[in-house]
């Protein structure tokens, strides 16, 4: 991926980042309403959904941040690439079990899964793959390329 | 700082940060998230002290309380009431709106109904705490909701 211009490397960290801020804002204010978007996807076992609507959103706030202020990247790009396979799956399984349900993703109210949802999260995770095989960065500012051993 | 290091801080802080945040703040949740408490008959709907106000009834108990004149919500979106709703069942996708009618209805302390299109759409619940916030105290979930009452053979409304 060193042949991918590096601006158009810092543009992809900045969409990414803002989404997965954007994302976390709601949740942040209202996770008890996140819980229950959780929750109607039907898959995480024993109450479990409180503690992934308190802790989520904050990963999101941080890896957001770090991709836009150049801060972990590899670290921000893999967690961002791992969330969005976990929440496809979600999607997929919830979409095979037939549930009509509001994707609970943050982004607009009263969103639902689908496929217009799984292509944003398929697009969102290309680039997250873009940014971290990228090799040549703009404003990075910790680590510092290559990584510190 | 290698990767590993990178992916044990960006887990590891923001997750002490919520943790904390969400044990310091006064509208905090509990870790492990309680079910809605389930009645199953008159004498539990009677017997319920839930603090919450809303508890989830199965098709019998919505039978029996439909019977009973009880008013019922439709949840769903308005493009799913073409297949009719349950009679005598109100729908509105203002809030503000729904709650009027509600409250001009029965008040808002009296029990009502809120259902959806089965038991994993998840609406109904998400209307009935939306309508707790506002002020009503005494709020019943439909589990199965439509799908049910329509297999079970119940009679159905035209929605106009």
């Amino acid at each position: 991926m060193n042949k991918v211009n590096p601006y158009i490397i810092l543009s992809m960290r900045i969409i990414t980042g803002m989404v997965f801020i954007i994302a976390s804002y709601d949740k942040l204010l209202d996770p008890e309403q996140f819980s229950r978007d959780i929750s109607n996807y039907h898959f995480i076992p024993f109450g479990l959904e409180n503690i992934v609507a308190i802790v989520l959103p904050w990963i999101e706030l941080f890896i957001g941040l770090g991709l836009i202020f150049g801060i972990m990247i590899d670290g921000s790009a893999l967690i961002s690439g791992i969330l969005l396979i976990m929440f496809n799956f979600l999607v997929i399984q919830a979409m095979l079990r037939g549930f009509n349900i509001e994707c609970g993703c943050g982004l607009k109210e009263g969103e639902m899964i689908g496929f217009q949802k799984l292509a944003e999260n398929f697009t969102l995770l290309f680039i997250s793959f873009m940014i971290f095989s990228s090799k040549v960065r703009i404003f990075e500012f910790y680590p510092k390329l290559p990584l510190s051993k | 700082m290698n990767l590993r290091n990178q992916l044990i801080f960006l887990t590891i802080i923001p997750s002490t940060i919520s943790l904390l945040f969400n044990l310091f703040n006064s509208d905090g949740l509990s870790l492990i998230a309680i079910p809605i408490e389930k009645i199953k008959s008159h004498s539990d709907l009677l017997r319920s002290s839930n603090v919450s106000g809303i508890r989830e009834i199965d098709i019998s108990m919505a039978i029996e309380l439909h019977e009973k004149k009880t008013l019922f919500v439709d949840a769903r979106s308005e493009e799913y009431l073409s297949d009719g709703i349950i009679p005598g069942a109100i729908f509105n996708d203002d809030i503000d709106s729904l709650i009027i009618q509600i409250e001009n209805r029965i008040g808002s302390d009296s029990l009502f109904i809120v259902y959806c299109s089965d038991d994993d759409c998840g609406s109904s619940e998400d209307l009935a705490y939306e309508l707790q916030d506002f002020g009503f105290t005494n709020i019943l979930v439909f589990s199965g909701g439509w799908k049910l009452w329509t297999d079970s053979g119940r009679e159905i409304q035209a929605y106009e």
